[in-house]
């Protein structure tokens, strides 16, 4: 009697539930992740995900298009080789061989992301790729002369509508497939991972390199994602007058804080820091260990008994690189659905 | 018994299923009224004397005693909600318009599809509420590409006046201004009485809310364009110049 209820109720429930909802998607294409990921920060919410539109927004990240004389592209500075770094350089070149003042950030693990840029100064996946498109010395583009381009284009107008419906051309359908390529990027098949998961096991020097980590460089560099996306001053030696996050927000207080990166594929992506001073990951621990600077806004991680800097030891600072190294994801970095 | 259970769990996943798509209610307590359209008209005027304010005009401004002549002004109005006599409120959905006085676009906000009766106030944001500054890619109104959007730093241009002025530093005066967190958000909310005339919607009848807004108003308090004639990023500047613009903004009359 009460099971005969309960079915009555769930049939019904199931009515009214998918009573408002559009096509469902049948496919089982989605953002797949392992169990130990937290949830995603990005919610799709009105960007509904599809194999479609992931394949148009990779056909847009790949298309010079999107800059006013077509010469650039997203992956021109976001090379998958290198994780969606730039090729090893520390600024990047845009239009007419104009140089950027920062290094191009890897791109991965996006949809877990909650703030963009070094300087943190953009609050939402989706408006990201609006700061290149139109930033002088990269694209150089304008959001209205993009959409103009597009819609002249049979290809792009035949397959914007094919995701989108029958409607003109807008940045927001421009700016949801570049997102849900974006999301896409997921890099979880590390040696790491696979330890994580059981299926390998690290060498002693791995092992040993992954506890002196977490002691001495995952209260920011948190795992799994290995960033707590806070942004932080590091010590670096002051050189320029970018601000950072205090450009942002116009603190004195938060003045030369750049963005944690996550540390995967990490030995792909050097040089390293906002502006691609050091180039090897010996450097960065020889910052971290002897290298830091004073400063007012220092981040406290940074100074242990009144000494600036992480205390490590030549052995110490090897077996964290050597950890360092099975932060490397080749499937992601080689994965054919992510290239042109 | 168990037919009177079935019955009472089917009549309500039906009230269920017929109900989950139903948009806002509607206002059918006025009988003898019938939904229309308002339209707020902004009314741009320039300083003490009110002439007529217009861009590619030149006018000197009599505080700062310098001489200006904009070629952009325009800045959003967002969430206008209208009061009627028996103090309920209609908001209208997806409330989002830019005012601008080139003659592209329009100095006009319509609100359609407005409940018939009688109306006694209009509230309206200055400005773009901060959920959408945070929301990720808008259409619309709201789309970036229409300029009023800060690439770098994720908010709305919630008012540009852009010009050109002979004793600025460049020639040009560029005022960008937003900002929709902290201390120095822009977005201001007001709230108008129309006093002792109420607004009529009843289906064609015209109903139009005249309001006065003074381009002048921006620089009560802000130094000479000779001194400062550039400010495109949140700060304190962007806060003081736009509520002093948003503040002398006033209900003029009401057209039924």
């Amino acid at each position: 009697m009460i099971r005969h209820k309960i079915r009555f109720l769930l049939f019904f429930l199931l009515i009214w539930g998918t009573s408002c909802q559009k096509d469902q998607d049948k496919s089982d294409f989605g953002l797949a992740y392992p169990d130990y990921f937290p949830e995603p920060y990005y919610k799709f919410g009105k960007n509904t995900l599809t194999k479609e539109g992931f394949e148009l927004g990779r056909a847009l990240f790949f298309d010079p298009i999107l800059s006013i004389d077509s010469t650039i592209s997203c992956a021109s500075c976001h090379s998958q080789g290198h994780a969606f770094a730039d090729h090893n350089t520390r600024m990047s070149f845009g239009i007419d061989g104009k140089m950027g003042d920062r290094n191009s950030p890897a791109m991965f693990n996006l949809a877990w992301q909650p703030i963009f840029m070094w300087d943190g100064g953009i609050n939402h996946i989706e408006v990201m790729p609006f700061a290149p498109i139109t930033n002088d010395v990269e694209m150089g583009e304008t959001l209205e002369n993009v959409i103009q381009k597009l819609k002249k284009h049979p290809k792009y107008v035949q397959r914007f509508q094919s995701v989108f419906g029958e409607k003109p051309i807008e940045s927001q359908q421009l700016f949801y497939s570049l997102t849900q390529y974006m999301t896409m990027l997921v890099s979880d098949d590390s040696k790491y991972d696979q330890y994580r998961q059981g299926k390998v096991s690290f060498t002693i020097d791995e092992e040993d390199g992954l506890q002196i980590f977490k002691a001495k460089c995952a209260s920011c560099h948190t795992e799994p994602l290995f960033t707590d996306f806070s942004l932080r001053n590091n010590g670096l030696e002051i050189v320029s007058d970018d601000f950072g996050f205090g450009r942002i927000t116009l603190n004195e207080e938060d003045n030369y804080k750049f963005k944690v990166p996550s540390l995967r594929n990490i030995a792909l992506t050097y040089p390293y820091m906002h502006d691609g001073r050091f180039r090897t990951l010996e450097q960065v621990l020889d910052h971290y260990s002897q290298g830091i600077v004073s400063h007012p806004n220092l981040d406290k991680n940074l100074i242990s008994n009144g000494k600036l800097g992480i205390p490590m030891s030549d052995v110490d600072r090897q077996k964290i690189i050597t950890f360092l190294h099975t932060l490397t994801d080749y499937t992601f970095i080689s994965n054919p659905i992510f290239s042109e | 018994m168990k037919f009177l259970n079935f019955l009472i769990i089917f009549s309500a996943a039906i009230v269920l299923t017929f109900t989950s798509c139903k948009k806002d209610d509607d206002h059918d307590d006025t009988d003898h009224f019938h939904e229309g359209n308002v339209t707020i008209d902004f009314d741009h005027v320039w300083g003490a004397t009110e002439e007529a304010f217009s861009l590619n005009k030149e006018m000197t401004h009599p505080m700062l005693n310098e001489k200006m002549t904009f070629n952009i002004f325009k800045y959003y109005v967002s969430n206008v909600r209208l009061k009627a006599k028996d103090g309920s409120w209609y908001a209208m959905p997806e409330s989002y318009f830019i005012v601008d006085t080139d003659p592209s676009g329009s100095n006009l906000v319509t609100i359609p599809k407005v409940p018939g009766g009688e109306y006694t106030d209009v509230e309206m944001t200055f400005g773009v509420d901060s959920t959408r500054n945070t929301s990720g890619a808008q259409s619309g109104v709201l789309d970036p590409s229409k300029g009023m959007f800060w690439s770098w730093n994720s908010g709305y241009i919630m008012l540009k006046a852009e010009g050109i002025a002979p004793t600025a530093a460049n020639g040009t005066f560029t005022f960008h201004l937003g900002g929709f967190k902290g201390e120095n958000k822009v977005q201001t909310t007001k709230s108008y009485n129309f006093g002792s005339t109420a607004l009529v919607v009843d289906g064609d009848r015209e109903a139009e809310i005249h309001m006065v807004a003074n381009p002048a108003r921006l620089w009560h308090g802000a130094e000479k364009l000779s001194v400062k004639s550039v400010n495109t990023m949140p700060n304190a500047l962007a806060k003081s110049m736009s509520s002093n613009y948003y503040d002398a903004v006033r209900f003029d009359h009401i057209h039924n």
